[in-house]
């Protein structure tokens, strides 16, 4: 029988932990849930709890926005993208679009989309124009999209592809000594999609407590009990705390589409740099869906160095769960949802922007 | 994009079936699911239009529970 939230806190506190101990979340739902249920103020004090790599709009590579703001304006195209995404300001001259939604703006014709069955459809409806699908994300939206390739697409449908791959940006902290948590909760629906297994590294690699959990605050709370249970106790392994949807070696029938249209690459993270087999590319057997290999390339070594973040923006550090989002001095004071200057106060996902929504300031 | 939304079948042709939470209904994909028996009035997990995972209908309500209280104090 499981336990109420009540009742995990209860097992929590019971442990009667001494030690300042501090735990990354990577997924933006989790550090919404955390958030808004308030958990942080209710847990023992000297436990705390840190959001980590888990916004993908916040980490999505200047130059494929600045590439897909280009091609948008330039060619005769329709660019779909997920709505997040239209907002993300690129650092340009004053008398350039600065995002996709200023492109739009200026009579590009850009539209916001929540499913890839959109982007079929649009591209459906007008077959004599192509549409670009601008795919930026983690596993659990880029799994779709190597299953709408795979299903088949309209000849006019091309994909400017920006996924990412979540742990390996927590096997590069691990691996280059800049983590600074001592226990991670792992992402639910990522591994409901690539499988609990991918995390295994953690606990046996690096030593280190790890739970997979849900979003609620009962599977979010039994994963921080597992994760200092596992540290105090010493006995330390992969739990998962979602096994309702959480399988050990996640969805076949996903995986299996994700290799056949996609391959592993090293990827660019704005503001963090190349992370080793961190992202995907897509196959030779798509590459007619391939947009890069069709369209103008924006992704230079000038474009790169102009793609980091702004100007006093903290957002790397905060996605690398190193900062807090309060402790960026840009954080509410200029850098508000109204008016964003870094990613992470862009995206519903990011930790600025959730932090700011749920009342927290400085 | 990372949050799913548990989503209950309604009808099903092929690869799409129509999907109903909280009294909304929406077009999804089963594409995603091709290992698993899959039938009407089933629960399952959507991201981006796209079902990842079958789930029980205790799961589902729980996690309409979560979205619920998300939304009141985002609204």
């Amino acid at each position: 029988m499981s336990l109420t939230a009540e009742q995990w806190l209860a097992h929590l506190k019971a442990l009667n932990f001494t030690k300042k101990f501090k735990i990354m979340n990577v997924c933006g739902g989790h550090e919404r849930s955390i958030t808004h249920a308030g958990l942080r103020g209710i847990l023992p004090p000297n436990i705390e709890l840190i959001p980590g790599p888990g916004c993908p709009v916040c980490i999505c590579p200047e130059e494929d926005i600045y590439t897909a703001i280009q091609w948008a304006t330039h060619e005769n195209i329709t660019l779909v993208a997920f709505g997040d995404m239209l907002h993300v300001p690129v650092n340009v001259p004053k008398n350039q679009a600065r995002s996709l939604e200023q492109a739009k703006a200026a009579g590009a014709d850009i539209r916001p989309i929540a499913s890839p069955l959109e982007a079929v459809k649009i591209a459906q409806s007008q077959p004599l124009k192509k549409t670009i699908f601008f795919a930026a994300g983690f596993e659990t939206t880029i799994a779709p999209v190597a299953a709408m390739l795979v299903e088949g697409v309209p000849k006019n449908l091309q994909v400017l592809l920006s996924g990412r791959l979540t742990y390996p940006a927590v096997q590069m902290l691990l691996e280059t000594g800049q983590a600074a948590f001592d226990a991670l909760i792992a992402p639910g629906h990522v591994a409901a999609v690539m499988g609990a297994e991918e995390w295994t590294f953690v606990a046996e690699k690096h030593h280190l407590p790890i739970a997979v959990a849900g979003f609620s605050a009962e599977s979010l709370l039994a994963g921080f009990y597992s994760v200092a249970r596992q540290f105090q106790t010493q006995h330390i392994a992969l739990d998962n705390c979602y096994p309702q949807v959480v399988h050990k070696n996640g969805n076949p029938t996903a995986k299996n589409q994700l290799n056949q249209a996609f391959k592993i690459t090293d990827a660019n993270w704005r503001g963090i740099g190349m992370i080793l087999k961190s992202g995907f590319s897509i196959n030779d057997d798509f590459k007619e869906q391939n947009a890069r290999l069709h369209f103008p390339n924006y992704d230079d070594q000038a474009r790169k160095r102009a793609g980091e973040m702004p100007t006093g923006c903290d957002c790397a550090k905060v996605v690398l769960g190193q900062l807090y989002p309060n402790q960026c001095k840009l954080f509410g004071t200029t850098c508000t949802p109204r008016q964003p200057i870094g990613p992470c106060m862009v995206s519903d996902e990011g930790a600025c922007r959730i932090w700011w929504s749920a009342g927290l300031r400085k | 994009m990372c949050l799913g939304i548990p989503m209950q079948i309604k009808e099903i042709n092929y690869f799409k079936a129509s999907c109903e939470a909280k009294g909304v209904e929406r077009e999804v994909s089963l594409f995603m699911l091709q290992h698993e028996e899959i039938k009407v009035g089933d629960f399952v997990m959507v991201h981006v239009g796209y079902a990842i995972q079958k789930m029980t209908e205790e799961e589902a309500q729980s996690a309409w529970e979560v979205y619920d209280e998300l939304l009141a104090m985002e609204n």
